[in-house]
């Protein structure tokens, strides 16, 4: 249960057979091909077909997301978790076969799609028009009426808000004959009115002047007919416009049943993309190609046997050399699978590095536990994560990740239990404020807020033990590879020192015995003399040597303080999750009449623990990791590896049943 | 006299969740306004953005455990108060002095961490993580400042 041995295996077969075979193995996926670089072979250029792929990827996808917005299929939130669904090989072809039916079914949806967002912004402008047209929907005359044989009509705006007897009178200033004018004013607002002026000939051109002066302009969009006329053709534009859209929505709509067909177009094409990017990399004479990379030795038995059977094939199987980049690929058992994506987020293991799953897995769920420490809640995540995973069909790592967290959620259960927090000190209100009897001790072990110097030296044992177990394996991996004094010599030291510190250290907060204390210092001195003596080790000077030494007991001795005081946020995020769920129950129980009590504890317990919960479950999430990460991985972790990357059926709606 | 004293011990629990409160107030907004940048861009984005927007949220959660624990201490919240000298309600004040500021510096250094931690979601999704685990390195002196003011507390029982 570790990193997988991987091995590089060379496929040499006839070249009328290589799609099948990279069918296989990309079926398979246990195989990661590499760019196979010889001069003598020919390549594939596949580069236009991936191309072409990818636009039809592109095409299903937005027809997808189309389908999505005009019809969306009922789902519920949780049902997304469901992964992919199954589907026969013989099915398979089927849909195949119709693949250019789902496209063109794709290019309708787009179409469609491209005629309602065309309508939509038409019938935007055709609005502005309308709101335009609105100030002028009173005028029976068309806007371009210029006057009959003996009048002069002037249909226009001018600025600010005028009665008739208002223009009227501007006229009157320059002539007087006013019988022979006749002005209405259609619409009147703040900025401008609306108005019409019919006068006679003859005093047509005084009248121009005037209306000139006063800042009269002609209507910028004359209609050729009465306004109302043009308006009701707008609204016919519109109604034209509308039921355009709502045809297009309904033929959208009919095809709603068809989105599987267009998941399986773009998982199809996915698929092939992928295929064609492998068979990029594979070398080609005239009759033979030539497949490389690399495959976990674990699964190759099985492969190599399955293609020597199917196919003329010659398989080579062979141990890549030292400095290879080789990809890494993770396995564990089930108890410590669920953190690889820990570990992946850090880093995957270098060349060096074991994997650190395993190891990891027992101290990440106990710190998440002491972290979030409240029984209630972990109870909610073990029945949240377990009915998930029982109730849909999750893969990958989404399934991993939930399952993390129902490790974790136990692990709280455990650690709320010994801390006496079910939802903070629910159990005792409800004794104490509403049964009025006192309430049984909760805590198995002892409660944090009572005590919380023993919660941080426990915090700061349980940050030694981790440290201490990340030095064993950095022991271990030293000791294996024959420097055996360099094991002994980089770790018992420190061993030794930190475990006589700890004694005096605890000393300043509690009181310690003095056996402990005076064995104490005698470890922290030999701890001290040893690593003076022992960390310049490999340097030939002597003075280079004690320099160094000491320059080796510093970084030991502010390293491990900083490092085990960073242990301190096991007690500052255990405390916050009480003590917040506490001032929650607070605020519940404050009102004294029993009934508004438990009315108002109810709906407060509902709405603030959850937020509590959540909140928390961030907080011990991250420094878990934190705590992984920076103290643990930082004695024995280098990482650097480079993920296993194998050719496979990448798709996201469907997946293959195994006919095994 | 006495009632000075209570007055400067409630005093230090104010402050205690003012300053932290308001420094994660800050960064939370801070980092939010980074996020929904984000988000106008890529919607799926919104859950590796959150846990990033939130991160700085944890020093007003500092900040309100000091306040509880005084409070509760000096028996404000069942409404018993302890009689306090001038010096003794100092003492508590000076007690939760430092969640109170490093809560609010560390806020908002988190809170910058954690935005530039949103450009790394922004350009490479899959390396969130890897921000998340930025950000809560600043957040680490927060915890060794509320350690101090909750021993400080406690130690004053």
């Amino acid at each position: 249960m570790a990193k997988l041995t991987m091995k590089w295996i060379e496929i040499v077969a006839l070249l009328k057979d290589r799609k099948k075979i990279v069918e296989r193995l990309q079926r398979c996926e246990i195989v990661e091909f590499s760019d196979f670089q010889d001069e003598a072979l020919a390549k594939m250029n596949t580069t236009s077909h991936v191309a072409h792929l990818e636009k039809n990827i592109n095409t299903a996808v937005e027809a997808k997301e189309i389908l999505n917005e005009y019809a969306p299929t009922k789902k519920s939130m949780l049902s997304t978790l469901n992964g992919r669904r199954e589907m026969e090989t013989s099915e398979f072809g089927k849909y195949v076969e119709q693949r250019e039916t789902y496209l063109k079914i794709c290019y309708d949806l787009i179409n469609l799609k491209k005629v309602i967002t065309e309508n939509r912004a038409a019938i935007i402008r055709t609005q502005t028009l309308m709101d335009a047209l609105k100030i002028w929907l009173d005028l029976d005359i068309p806007m371009q009426f210029k006057g009959t044989k003996y009048t002069r009509c002037f249909v226009g705006v001018v600025p600010k808000k005028r009665t008739s007897e208002d223009i009227l009178l501007e006229i009157a200033k320059i002539n007087p004959k006013l019988e022979m004018i006749h002005v209405e004013v259609v619409s009147a607002y703040k900025e401008q009115s609306c108005v019409t002026i019919i006068c006679h000939n003859e005093v047509a051109d005084e009248t121009s002047e005037v209306l000139r002066q006063i800042g009269f302009v002609f209507s910028s969009d004359p209609t050729k007919h009465v306004p109302i006329i043009r308006m009701q053709r707008y609204e016919n534009e519109l109604i034209k416009y509308n039921s355009e859209i709502d045809e297009s929505i309904n033929k959208i709509k009919s095809y709603a049943d068809r989105i599987d067909e267009i998941e399986f177009l773009a998982d199809y094409s996915i698929l092939r993309k992928e295929k064609y990017i492998a068979l990029n990399k594979i070398g080609l004479t005239k009759n033979t190609f030539i497949i490389s990379g690399f495959i976990p030795e674990k699964y190759a038995k099985k492969c190599i046997y399955e293609l020597e059977t199917q196919f003329t094939a010659a398989i080579n199987l062979t141990s890549p050399s030292e400095n290879e980049d080789v990809p890494v690929l993770l396995e564990n058992g089930e108890f410590s699978a669920p953190v690889e994506s820990v570990a992946e987020m850090y880093s995957l293991p270098g060349k060096k590095d074991i994997d650190p799953c395993a190891i990891m897995a027992f101290f990440y769920y106990m710190f998440f536990g002491i972290m979030l420490s409240d029984a209630g809640y972990g109870v909610l995540m073990v029945i949240g994560t377990a009915i998930a995973l029982k109730k849909f069909n999750i893969e990958g790592s989404m399934k991993k990740t939930l399952k993390m967290f129902l490790y974790c959620g136990i692990s709280t259960v455990f650690w709320g239990a010994l801390f006496g927090s079910w939802f903070g000190d629910i159990v005792p209100i409800i004794y104490e404020q509403f049964l009025h009897i006192d309430a049984p001790n909760m805590a198995l072990w002892f409660e944090p807020i009572k005590d919380p110097i023993k919660f941080l030296l426990a915090a700061f044992a349980f940050g030694i033990v981790h440290l201490f177990v990340g030095l064993g394996v950095s022991f271990k991996m030293a000791w294996d590879k024959g420097q055996k004094l360099d094991a002994i010599l980089d770790v018992i030291p420190i061993y030794i020192f930190v475990l006589g510190v700890a004694p005096l250290c605890a000393a300043v907060l509690v009181s310690v015995p003095t056996a402990a204390t005076t064995i104490g210092k005698y470890m922290a001195i030999a701890g001290v003399a040893l690593i003076i003596l022992t960390a310049g080790r490999k340097s030939k000077n002597v003075f280079a040597k004690l320099g160094l030494g000491l320059y080796g007991l510093y970084n030991v001795a502010s390293g491990y303080l900083s490092d085990i005081l960073s242990y301190s946020r096991l007690l500052a995020l255990g405390l916050a999750t009480g003590s917040i769920a506490g001032v929650v129950n607070l605020m519940g129980s404050m009102p004294s009449n029993l009934v508004f009590k438990g009315i108002l504890l109810t709906i407060v317990f509902i709405v603030g623990h959850p937020l509590n919960m959540a909140i928390n479950l961030l907080g011990a999430y991250v420094h878990t990791n934190r705590l992984q990460f920076v103290e643990f991985f930082s004695k024995f972790y280098e990482g650097g590896g480079r993920a296993f990357h194998p050719l496979k059926v990448n798709t996201k709606y469907i997946k293959f049943k195994e006919n095994n | 006299m006495n009632d000075y004293g209570i007055v400067l011990a409630i005093f230090g629990a104010i402050a205690a969740a003012l300053f932290a409160g308001i420094g994660s107030a800050r960064g939370v907004g801070m980092v939010g306004e980074a996020a929904a940048g984000v988000v106008t861009e890529d919607p799926s984005k919104f859950s590796k953005v959150l846990i990033l927007q939130l991160l700085p949220g944890t020093q007003g959660l500092y900040g309100l455990l000091a306040a509880v624990l005084l409070l509760s201490q000096i028996g404000l919240l069942k409404g018993e108060l302890i009689p306090l000298t001038m010096a003794q309600g100092f003492q508590y004040f000076i007690a939760c002095l430092p969640i109170a500021v490093v809560g609010y510096f560390s806020a908002i250094a988190q809170a910058r961490t954690a935005v530039a931690g949103v450009g790394i979601v922004a350009k490479r999704p899959d390396q969130s993580g890897k921000a998340i685990s930025m950000a809560a390195m600043v957040e680490t002196y927060a915890i060794l400042a509320l350690l101090i003011s909750i021993l400080a507390i406690n130690g004053l029982k």
